[in-house]
Parts: structure tokens; sequence; C-alpha cells
């Protein structure tokens, strides 16, 4: 490995190399992989089949970009808490991985255009004795550790002053906890509530309601400094909707009309 | 050199956060071990016991603490015990888990322990009238435990240092569980980790000292 | 309870993720093993003052939790723009973690061959190579090998905390069937099963040969 590291920056030196100032978008289409993180817990953003290989709407988007850029796509599992380091830590290429875009994260990695909106509702357990959002005050709940809802619905448990948060480091866990018991209720993209709800997977689950949160528009995640990268990703999420691939996915995987992905009166 | 740049003052801002954290990390490697201990000298006892009934689930106990990661055991004391409908909250689960895994290694070390006094000092107490209780109690625990010193002041700290898989099951107050809750907010992981490190080593290093203090005011000649 | 959903692809799903743990497992060790052994002489040899760095760096990695370690050193190699997969950042620091407790293992084992018998070596007219070779390595294998297998099975265990960085080990493995299946215990319980298996019998092992060489001493 280290000689290849020598190697390359010797030919970059030379300017022999193709590397002389290669990007990120270089590199990937040198290497003929693409790297996705996505999030294999959260159907049907992200799951596993019988055979337990990765499905779902985001693994999709992950092929059609890798097609785009005539190369191979490797799906990455990554938990929710770990997108962003995976993608700092150079372990991934591109995150298609529903992250949304807080301007606390955009400190550390570049967002595209949104590729995709949730909204949030509650999701409890029969007999939790929970039938809107703000009967949760009082009461054991969880998320997952640091994405936007969790991080929402925690500020709400303190500003009620009663009830605890728990938060878990993936989605799969919270809802293991919310059917076994130990948490009473969870926040939840509505995509995912009513996907889970409709497995059948776990018993006893319902939504009741929405959560009073802003849409949660998420991005594609790339490096900050790729602009590169980003660049085309932006202009391969358009492609996606004006193709009406993007409607074609979210039939295939949730159904119905898709989310709006603009925002009124203002640009991005 | 790097392509990044470090932001420990935003890092550094979270010290008082950290240094909770680490007050709960304490505390939960403190009650882990005091339970283990205990839990620990009845196990050794009991594989010890001619009765299989007793040495039985002893052995089982033992044997599983010590051949499973420790993760593994927090997460079933979490999730596993769940399907049962009994629901531990994570505090509860990770010193569970820890004191499962405490009591299983410190039953092994105790009952080496207990091989290296001679039995004629428990057929000594018992013909000076005392009762086997007795004998055991003031006799042969103290030798015990002054044999097991060292290996018991390892174990603490291998208590401290795994009360950081709470962090999977929901933890969110002990050191390890505040510096992951930091991380996924600023994504600063580097420099929150490094810090948790510095923390985690002067832990260490403040109990195997204290211990090394005990030790000399407890087992003077 | 033994209703289950579990097919036998699902068990081979366990199983391959086993093998990881064992990958990881074997160039954890082998790696630790080869720098312990260079440090524990290195600690046999030179005086505590000499050695007081290499000490410190030890204990470091012996006070910090495994799982900090693991954050922390693929934080690095991606700042510092590595580039390793998370499966070689994996093996290296476990097997740094390892040296770390094996170096005391081949020191104490070192200093537990009396210097008598190696002071008789040398003036029999060995070298110090010889000395060490013949003299020391046999006496000092005998005292090492029970520790060094609890530390084996200690780093097979301690690798679960692997799963950290994607590496999709035993532990894992079973994590992602509970997703799937919503069979919490009984999935723990063939995990559990798999480890103990693993383990178990090579902890047997150390405890006998412990017992048979104490009894010659």
């Amino acid at each position: 490995m280290k000689t290849t590291i020598i190697l390359g920056s010797l030919l970059a030196a030379t300017g022999l190399g193709t590397s002389a100032s290669a990007d990120k978008l270089d590199d990937i289409m040198a290497s003929g992989t693409l790297r996705c993180a996505v999030v294999l817990d959260f159907p049907p953003m992200g799951s596993r089949d019988a055979d337990n290989n990765p499905i779902g709407f985001d693994v999709d988007y992950c092929n059609d970009l890798a097609a785009a850029l005539g190369v191979t796509a490797e799906i990455v599992e990554t938990p929710f808490p770990d997108r962003i380091p995976a993608l700092v830590s150079g372990r991934v290429d591109v995150g298609v991985a529903s992250t949304s875009d807080t301007l606390e994260r955009a400190k550390t990695v570049g967002f595209t255009i949104p590729y995709f909106a949730f909204t949030n509702v509650v999701l409890t357990r029969e007999g939790a004795g929970i039938e809107k959002f703000e009967d949760m005050s009082g009461k054991t709940v969880g998320s997952v550790s640091g994405t936007f809802e969790g991080i929402k619905l925690e500020e709400n448990i303190k500003e009620w002053g009663a009830g605890e948060f728990r938060p878990y480091q993936s989605q799969a866990d919270v809802f293991l906890a919310l059917s076994q018991g130990q948490i009473d209720a969870t926040v939840v993209t509505s995509t995912v509530a009513s996907a889970i709800v409709a497995s059948g997977q776990y018993e006893g689950l319902l939504i009741k309601g929405d959560a009073p949160y802003p849409v949660d528009y998420v991005g594609l995640i790339a490096l900050r400094q790729e602009y590169g990268m980003l660049n085309y990703l932006d202009l391969f999420i358009n492609q996606q909707v004006r193709s009406g691939r993007y409607q074609e996915l979210y039939d295939k995987w949730v159904g119905g009309a898709a989310p709006k992905l603009t925002i009124d009166n203002v640009y991005r | 050199m790097f392509n990044y740049t470090f932001q420990w003052r935003q890092a550094l801002q979270k010290l008082p956060l950290l240094l909770d954290g680490a007050l709960v990390t304490l505390q939960i490697a403190l009650l882990s071990m005091a339970m283990g201990i205990a839990f620990a000298v009845v196990l050794a006892v009991a594989r010890n016991a001619k009765s299989r009934w007793a040495s039985a689930p002893a052995s089982a106990w033992i044997e599983v603490s010590r051949n499973t990661p420790a993760l593994f055991q927090i997460y079933m004391a979490h999730f596993g015990l769940g399907s049962f409908g009994i629901y531990l909250s994570p505090y509860v689960a990770l010193l569970a888990g820890i004191t499962f895994n405490n009591a299983g290694y410190l039953a092994e070390t105790f009952r080496g322990a207990l091989r290296a006094i001679p039995g004629t000092q428990m057929r000594a107490a018992r013909s000076l009238g005392m009762t086997s209780i007795q004998a055991f109690r003031l006799i042969i625990m103290p030798q015990m435990f002054r044999i097991a010193f060292l290996p018991t002041t390892n174990q603490m700290v291998w208590a401290i240092l795994m009360t950081s898989l709470g962090v999977t099951v929901g933890m969110n107050s002990d050191l390890a569980g505040v510096t992951q809750d930091i991380n996924v907010r600023s994504f600063r992981t580097f420099e929150i980790f490094a810090i948790a490190a510095v923390i985690y080593y002067l832990i260490a290093k403040a109990v195997t000292l204290g211990a090394r203090l005990l030790a000399s005011r407890l087992f003077r000649y | 309870m033994f209703d289950t959903a579990l097919t036998l692809s699902d068990l081979m799903f366990l199983i391959k993720g086993a093998g990881m743990t064992l990958a990881v497992t074997f160039f954890a060790v082998t790696g630790g093993t080869l720098l312990g052994l260079l440090f524990g002489v290195v600690r046999a040899q030179v005086s505590v003052w000499a050695a007081l760095p290499l000490i410190f760096v030890l204990d470091v990695f012996r006070s910090v939790p495994l799982l900090i370690q693991l954050v922390l050193a693929n934080a690095f190699q991606a700042i510092a723009g590595l580039n390793m997969p998370p499966f070689v950042t994996s093996c290296i620091v476990l097997a740094l973690y390892t040296s770390a407790y094996c170096t005391e293992i081949v020191r104490g084992a070192i200093e537990a061959v009396p210097t008598v018998t190696r002071r008789a070596a040398r003036s029999l007219g060995l070298t110090w190579g010889q000395d060490m070779r013949f003299i020391v390595f046999p006496m000092a294998l005998r005292v090492a090998l029970p520790s060094w297998i609890g530390l084996t099975l200690g780093v097979m265990k301690d690798s679960a905390l692997v799963l950290w960085l994607g590496l999709i080990e035993l532990l894992r493995s079973g994590q992602i069937l509970v997703t799937r299946l919503q069979e919490p215990m009984f999935i723990l319980i063939v995990v559990g099963a798999i480890y103990f298996v693993m383990s178990f019998p090579i902890a047997r092992l150390g405890g006998q040969l412990e017992k048979r060489w104490r009894e010659n001493d």
C-alpha cells in the first residue's frame, strides 16, 4: 500500500500520472467502484432481504448513481451515527443515507440539494397511553442518537421537564426497544413508520399523529471540499426527478405522490 | 501534512459535560465491583461445593461470563431480557452486565486464592470452637482478599473500561455516552474522543494509585 | 421458543460473522505477540528508566477503553489521509492492544527464570542469544503459555467491538438478524453459544496446561 502511495505521488509529481489534480470524482471513476454509505435498518430507505442482501430506496439510488458514473456500486452499511464519520474517515465516497441537512453538520460535511423529504410522526405501542404528540410528556421515549428527530425529541423532553430520553445507536434498536416496551414512543419519519407498521415485523406498533416538526429535507453527503463531486450529485438529483426515476423509485418503495423537493420563496 | 483542521476549542468547551460523565462512569464501576465481589465470594464457594446443585449453576455463571464478550452480556441484559418483559434501563442493564462479568472473573481469582490457603487453617479454626461460617469469615476470607488484591485491582480497571460499552444500549450519561452524544452533533470525532481517552486514562491511574494506598494501609503486618 | 424463522442461510450468515471474528483475532494476536515478544525482552533487559516511554505508551493501551481506541484510530487514519479499510485499522488497534498485555506476560515469564540459571548458562560460555534461545525461552514459555492463551481468548471476545467501525463480525451479524427476524433472545443465545464454542475448549486447554505444569514444578 505504501509503495503505491509513493509511486502515486512520484507519478503525480512528474506529471505522468492522471492524478495530478485528481479530485474525488476522478478517483471514483478511476477506481471503478462507488462506495455508498447506506443505513440498512431504515425501511423502506434501506433494509436487508431474506438473504441479508441490502435493498431499499437508498440502495437503488446508489446503484443509479453508480450506473451514471459508469462504475459498480458498493453498499457500505453505516448505522445513523456513523454516516458522517464514515465519510470523513474516507471509508465511503458518498452518503446516500437520508441525512438531514442541518447547519451544524454542514460545518463538517458538504450537502447536496435535497433528494428526499420526510415528515415525522409519533410511533407508539398499544397500551402505552399515547394518543398524540403531547402525550409523550412524562414518558420514556427514545430515538436514534444525533438524528434530526432525535435531537428535536430530546429538546422536547427537556422542555416538558418530565420523562426520559434514550438515544440508541441504530434505528433497529429503537424499534426493538419500542416493541419490547423499554420505551413508550419514538418520533420517526412517516415513510419509515408506515413501512414498519405495514411489515408486521413488530407487533402492536401504532402511528399516533404528526410530530410538529418542520419538513425534514435530506441530502446526499460528500466531503465538504469536493465541489466537483457535490456539483455532479446536484445535477444527478435534478436528473432523477426530471427523468421520472424519482417518482418511479417512490412508487416502488413507498407509493403515492413523491414529496416535493423545492422550498417556496427561496433559492437553494 | 493533514488535510484537516483540528477544532480543539469547540471540543474543550464540552469538558464540564465530559467530567460529569466521568463521575457516572466511576460510580457504575464502583457499584459493579462492590456487587461483583459479593457475588464472586458466593460463586467461588459454591463452585467448590460438593453438592452439584450448588456447583453447577456457579460453574455455568462463571464459564458464560468468561467465554462470551462483555458487550454481548450487556446487550443481553438490555434486549435479551427485554423479550421476557424484563425492562432494565440502560443504566441498570450496564450495571447488571458488568456485575455479571466481574463476578465471573473474580470468582475464579478468589478460587485460586482459596487454593493457596492451607486446609489446616480451617481445621485449626474449627478446633478452636469456631463455626465453619465464622472460620470462613474471620480466618479464610481476609487472607483470600489479601492474596487476590492485585488481580481485583486489575478487574476494577477492567470495570471502568467496560462502562464504555453502555453506549450500545442507549446509555448517555456516562463518559462514553456523553462523548458519543457530543460527537454525533458536532462530528468532531477525533478531538472529542481524544479528550475522553485522556480522562479515562486519568481515572484508571487514580484507581490504581488509590488501590495501592489502600493496600499499604490494610495489609500492614 | 424453538419455533424460529432462523433459516440455514441465516445460520451461515452468523458463521461468516464468526469467521470475521476469527480473522481479526488471528491478525491481532499474531501482530500483538510479535510486538509483545520484542517489547517484553526490551523491558526485561533495560532499566525501568530507559524503558519509561515504552512503559507509558503500553500503559495507555491498557487504561483507555478499546472502543475509544478504535474510534480514535479510525478518525486519525482518516485525518492523516491513510485511507485504511476498517479491517486494517481494527487489526492494527487490536494488535497494539494485545501487545500491551503480551509485553507484561513476556516480561514476567523472563523474570521468572532464576538469575542463577542464566548466570550458569553464561559462565558455561553461552552467548546472550544462546542463553535466550536454549535456556530462557523453554523455561519462560511454560510460565507464559497459559496467560497467553487467556490473552488470545480475551482479544477474541474484545474483537466484538470492531462492529463499531462497521465490520460485520459475529455479534454484529447477530444484531442484523435480530433486526430482520425480531427474535432477540433466541438469536442472542445462538450468538453466545458460538462464542462459547470458540472459547471454552481452548480456555479449558489453557487451564489444564497450567495445572499440569504446576504439578511438575
